[in-house]
């Protein structure tokens, strides 16, 4: 019995009972459209936080007041234990050869006012190497200049949100606002970026990091950004930033996070995630598989006789098994080239709906689903099949009457 | 060649034994023409069914020419079916889904022969039962000496030498069984051992031999000239 003859026979038989042949095939095709879509959402979100983290720069380091064990804290988000100050800055720039630039950083919230139009907006305290860290882009005018550390200049760089909602039309750059009560002079205007490391610097303003920490009140800096030299041993000089900060707080006392450490830890997060969505959706596979063993359980006892027949016509009972093992992986088959085709139709038209979500199926969701949906079919066609071979023919050719 | 000897076929139902056969010793020649008559459940399916290789004695020995048939494993026995017997049966047992055309063909399937050749052997053989108008119909369209007819081509398609029909004209008006029964006559001309399982004596009377079953012996030979008798002989079946 060549390949072509079981597969125009186990056709031919489903073509029979097309009904149940469909139903048993939805079955199949909602449990492969679940792994497929949730996969593509589980994924989408990673590649969404990690997207936002990847603008760090892999050879920045980044330190924050306060001690923290775990890599997975959350930046922009601590509390501020201990002093991290613009001296620490400067030290580290000067003693480790391997950092090229320290970025000091301080953030707070402010108003921001023009005329009668006011915003809250987040005020960035930093120095020139933020842009460089950053790599921003200027929509006109330019950045924080070269000043000494602790000189609190009164100007200020707009996020271009703020600076359309302030200025609406008119060109900002020398115009002046007021920050937090400060009346400040437009040295810029950022361009355009969107949402990274979860700040929106389209709502925010730049001013030298003097300024920063003056509106803010506050001695300590929020963050510390680190540029290391290219091809320097980023733990190594971890642990000497580290090191550094012990000797002059005389304690441990800042936390020192890589942008690796923190996204292979949000990662993985998020990658378990995708992975208990992805077993959820293997459930309702399974149930699909049961569903195809139910049909070709009850489509084995319907042809009982004909089984009887096939033996007494000289079919093998290897013949017999294929039979019927052919037709539950096709069933399954089918269902899963028609469920990935409509799950990877949701995942377009929700990524058209919701184009900030890079939803896609990963990859290996996709051949898990078809080894997957061949295995259903193998794994519950087997027992029915079996079933059909060992039929008694003598039984078998009575059964049918 | 087939070679019964104390052959015994008994069922276990729960306490009680059932005996379908009971010491059937018999040789039958090839190309012998043998009719098993029996009121129903005197074991003459029984018997086809372990002449045919679907059913296997209790005790005794089934020898078929030449070979042992208990020693034979499931896959030999499928080639057995396949190459040495065709069943005929009462109920025709066409796959309702394939064409008279495809159901011919079948055993050509399991025999692994190639598609075209196929095609040409069962055009043939429906054409000798004169059926290849039908060919392209399913047994749903056709009658019951027709489906009957394909049945027997089904039967003869991988050129076996034993022929087993078990009630052949059972469902059948007397015109088309005789249609049926005149095809089986000129198989058995043309060589084949014929066993065919009856009640009509009409029927049986075709044959060389007549053994008579009840209660799973067989208690009665009738040969010769005796057999042409049999409508008188056997008035009460």
């Amino acid at each position: 019995m060549t390949g072509s003859d079981l597969m125009r026979f186990a056709v031919n038989a489903l073509a029979q009972h097309r009904r149940r042949t469909l139903l048993s095939l939805l079955g199949v095709v909602v449990g492969v459209v679940a792994v497929v879509s949730l996969t593509a959402l589980g994924e989408g979100a990673r590649r969404f936080v990690t997207d936002q983290f990847a603008s760090l720069g892999s050879d920045v380091l980044m330190a924050m007041p306060g001690r923290n064990e775990t890599t997975g804290g959350l930046p922009f988000a601590g509390g501020v234990p201990n002093d991290l100050t613009l001296e620490d800055a400067r030290s580290i720039e000067r003693q480790i050869p391997d950092i090229q630039r320290s970025v000091p950083i301080s953030a707070s919230t402010a108003d921001v006012s023009r005329k009668q139009r006011s915003r809250q907006a987040l005020v960035v305290g930093s120095t020139p190497g933020f842009r460089r860290v950053r790599d921003l882009q200027m929509l006109s005018g330019s950045f924080l200049p070269i000043v000494d550390l602790e000189r609190g200049a009164p100007i200020v760089v707009l996020g271009q949100k703020i600076a359309r909602e302030l200025f609406e039309e008119t060109e900002p750059v020398g115009q002046p606002v007021r920050v937090g009560g400060s009346r400040m002079r437009v040295i810029g205007v950022l361009a355009g970026r969107g949402v990274q490391m979860g700040l929106n610097l389209d709502d925010s303003v730049v001013v030298p990091v003097a300024t920063g920490l003056r509106l803010a009140n506050r001695a300590s800096l929020t963050r510390l950004l680190l540029e290391v030299r290219p091809g320097a041993d980023m733990e190594a000089v971890k642990e000497q930033v580290i090191d550094l900060l012990d000797d002059r707080h005389g304690e441990k006392d800042v936390t020192v996070i890589t942008q690796e450490a923190v996204m292979s830890s949000l990662s993985s997060i998020l990658q378990v995630l995708t992975l208990v969505v992805a077993g959820i959706a293997a459930i309702s596979l399974t149930v699909a598989g049961i569903g195809i063993m139910n049909v070709m359980l009850v489509s084995v006892s319907e042809r009982t006789s004909e089984v009887g027949l096939l033996k007494a016509l000289g079919a093998t009972r290897r013949q017999i098994l294929l039979i019927f093992l052919l037709e539950a992986v096709l069933l399954s088959l089918a269902g899963g080239v028609v469920g990935l085709a409509t799950g990877w139709l949701a995942v377009e038209v929700g990524t058209a709906i919701y184009p900030s979500v890079p939803a896609t199926p990963p990859m290996w969701a996709v051949w898990a689903v078809i080894g997957v949906s061949f295995g259903t079919g193998t794994l519950f066609g087997v027992l029915p099949a079996w079933r059909a071979a060992r039929l008694d023919p003598v039984a078998a050719l009575q059964g049918g009457h | 060649m087939i070679v019964l000897e104390d052959v015994w076929r008994t069922y276990e139902m729960g306490e009680e034994v059932l005996h379908a056969l009971r010491e059937v010793s018999e040789p039958i020649p090839d190309g012998e023409h043998v009719a098993i008559m029996g009121p129903s459940g005197s074991g003459k399916s029984t018997l086809l069914n372990i002449v045919g290789c679907l059913d296997s004695p209790t005790r005794g020995r089934y020898q078929l020419d030449g070979r042992e048939v208990a020693s034979l494993d499931s896959d030999e026995l499928a080639e057995v079916r396949l190459h040495r017997i065709g069943f005929i049966f009462q109920s025709f047992h066409l796959v309702p889904r394939l064409t008279a055309l495809e159901n011919v063909a079948l055993p050509m399937v399991f025999a692994g022969i190639p598609p075209a050749e196929r095609r040409k052997r069962a055009e043939a053989t429906l054409e000798r039962v004169g059926l290849m108008p039908w060919a392209g119909h399913r047994p749903g369209e056709l009658s019951g000496g027709q489906k009957q007819r394909v049945a027997i081509a089904r039967a003869t398609i991988m050129e076996p030498g034993l022929l087993l029909a078990d009630e052949p004209t059972g469902n059948l008006d007397t015109q088309s069984g005789s249609q049926v029964l005149n095809l089986l006559d000129r198989l058995n001309g043309e060589g084949k051992t014929l066993l065919v399982v009856t009640h009509d004596p009409n029927v049986a009377r075709r044959a060389d031999r007549v053994l008579v079953l009840r209660d799973g012996e067989i208690v009665r030979r009738v040969e010769g000239s005796q057999v042409s008798d049999l409508a008188t002989l056997f008035g009460e079946t």
